[in-house]
């Protein structure tokens, strides 16, 4: 395949492709057509970023030839993985807030009391929890995907896809807030574990328990040594501005061995829309 | 909420029992009151298969003629597969026993809890 970004080479190959069609000339008017943004939007080779700090340049991710072999080191996770519920009736730990965002929680728990339990949301449901309630979602597994320097977490839910560096490259200076923040990650034997920044202020950790943009998740996840088919996530939540202490909660999944994670279109499936009220909607 | 016996022909069960109730998922499930069961009698008009919720929908005869359309929320295929549950396990015109928690706000929708098939055999809870 020819991967010249000239646009006279371009252009030859589009009018050779007319050629060829000129006989269902319109098939070719039309695919001339679409073809043609695209070639414009390549005309140039995109900006080159620079190598992340802590990653030298021609090393990390990004140059992942040769290192292949070497994940064969990493343990066993193949699969794909399923949050295992609390036991009937377990009382759920909490972060223990303070300030004005446990104010913020006790004036949407006595909320939710007064509407019998029913919880305004004031986001679409088909707008993902992001982290690091994406990691403890009861109904869609996770698969992880192991390559050198990175591990990517793929979850069923709202198709999202996480990625932990583990190419030695530190945390950005400023990231930009996002619903998976910025993940970085690196082995301790079997146990990969990440610290993710720059997790978004206006995703709840729980209903109505909202963190600050100091929030830092440290996650420590690895096989079970008592059962290799399950998976520990050790999570630990520290935020000065609106947690009194550290949290620390533990997840564990259990591996489907061949299962598969199933398509997520949620906009082509959109039956609960939340109305203006905040209240989520059943058609 | 209060659903009239009256005008269903299917038996209504209330559960004491608290279930468990699915933590973390696409959407909260404040707006089914999951304390109690309804039991419908229902004809399956389309079963839809996919994320974030696969869906029954079921006709129900009313009392004096006439049906009304149920629209049941089910967890996803992949949890479903894992209770048993296939993309062929409903086909329109099966005549099943739902075991729903209805929606609060009284429309005719609910979370789906468990079903009885034609043969008898059953998936989820249908007490």
């Amino acid at each position: 395949m020819v991967i010249g970004t000239g646009t006279s080479d371009r252009r030859a190959h589009r009018c050779l492709f007319r050629r060829l069609s000129r006989r269902l000339s319109l098939l070719g008017a039309i695919a001339c057509a679409v073809v043609h943004p695209a070639v414009l939007a390549q005309s140039a080779p995109p900006a080159q970023s620079p190598p992340p700090d802590g990653v030298v340049a021609g090393q990390g991710a990004a140059y992942p030839k040769g290192s292949y072999a070497a994940l064969d080191q990493l343990p066993d996770w193949g699969g794909i993985w399923f949050l295992n519920r609390g036991a009937p009736g377990a009382a759920a730990s909490s972060p223990i807030l303070k300030g004005e965002y446990r104010e913020r929680y006790e004036t949407w728990l006595a909320a939710a009391r007064e509407a019998q339990g029913v919880v305004t949301r004031n986001r679409s449901n088909c707008s993902p929890p992001g982290l690091p309630r994406i990691m403890q979602l009861a109904q869609y597994p996770y698969e992880f995907i192991f390559a050198p320097g990175r591990v990517t977490i793929n979850q069923e839910a709202w198709m999202q896809t996480r990625t932990i560096w583990t190419d030695g490259r530190t945390h950005q200076e400023d990231p930009d807030p996002t619903f998976m923040g910025d993940s970085i990650g690196h082995w301790e034997g079997d146990v990969l574990v990440v610290e993710t920044l720059g997790i978004l202020d206006d995703l709840e950790i729980e209903a109505g328990v909202f963190h600050s943009p100091q929030f830092k998740l440290t996650e420590r996840i690895s096989l079970s040594p008592d059962n290799p088919d399950v998976l520990v996530n050790q999570m630990r939540m520290e935020d000065p501005e609106a947690f009194a202490e550290p949290f620390e909660v533990q997840v564990t999944y259990s591996r489907n061995r061949y299962g598969v994670l199933y398509e997520f279109q949620c906009a082509e499936n959109d039956r609960n829309p939340v109305g203006e009220d905040g209240h989520t909607q059943f058609n | 909420m209060i659903i009239s016996n009256k005008r269903l022909l299917g038996t209504i069960a209330l559960a004491l029992a608290v279930p468990v109730v699915p933590s973390l998922a696409h959407h909260s499930y404040s707006m089914f009151d999951m304390r109690k069961t309804v039991v419908l009698d229902a004809e399956v008009a389309r079963f839809k298969w996919q994320n974030p919720h696969a869906f029954i929908e079921a006709d129900v005869a009313v009392a004096g003629g006439g049906k009304e359309r149920w629209a049941i929320e089910m967890t996803s295929p992949n949890n479903l597969i894992q209770a048993g549950w296939r993309r062929t396990s409903l086909r329109p015109g099966d005549k099943i026993k739902l075991y729903v928690h209805p929606l609060r706000s009284g429309v005719k929708g609910g979370s789906y809890a468990g079903v009885r098939f034609p043969d008898g055999s059953t998936l989820g809870e249908v007490e």
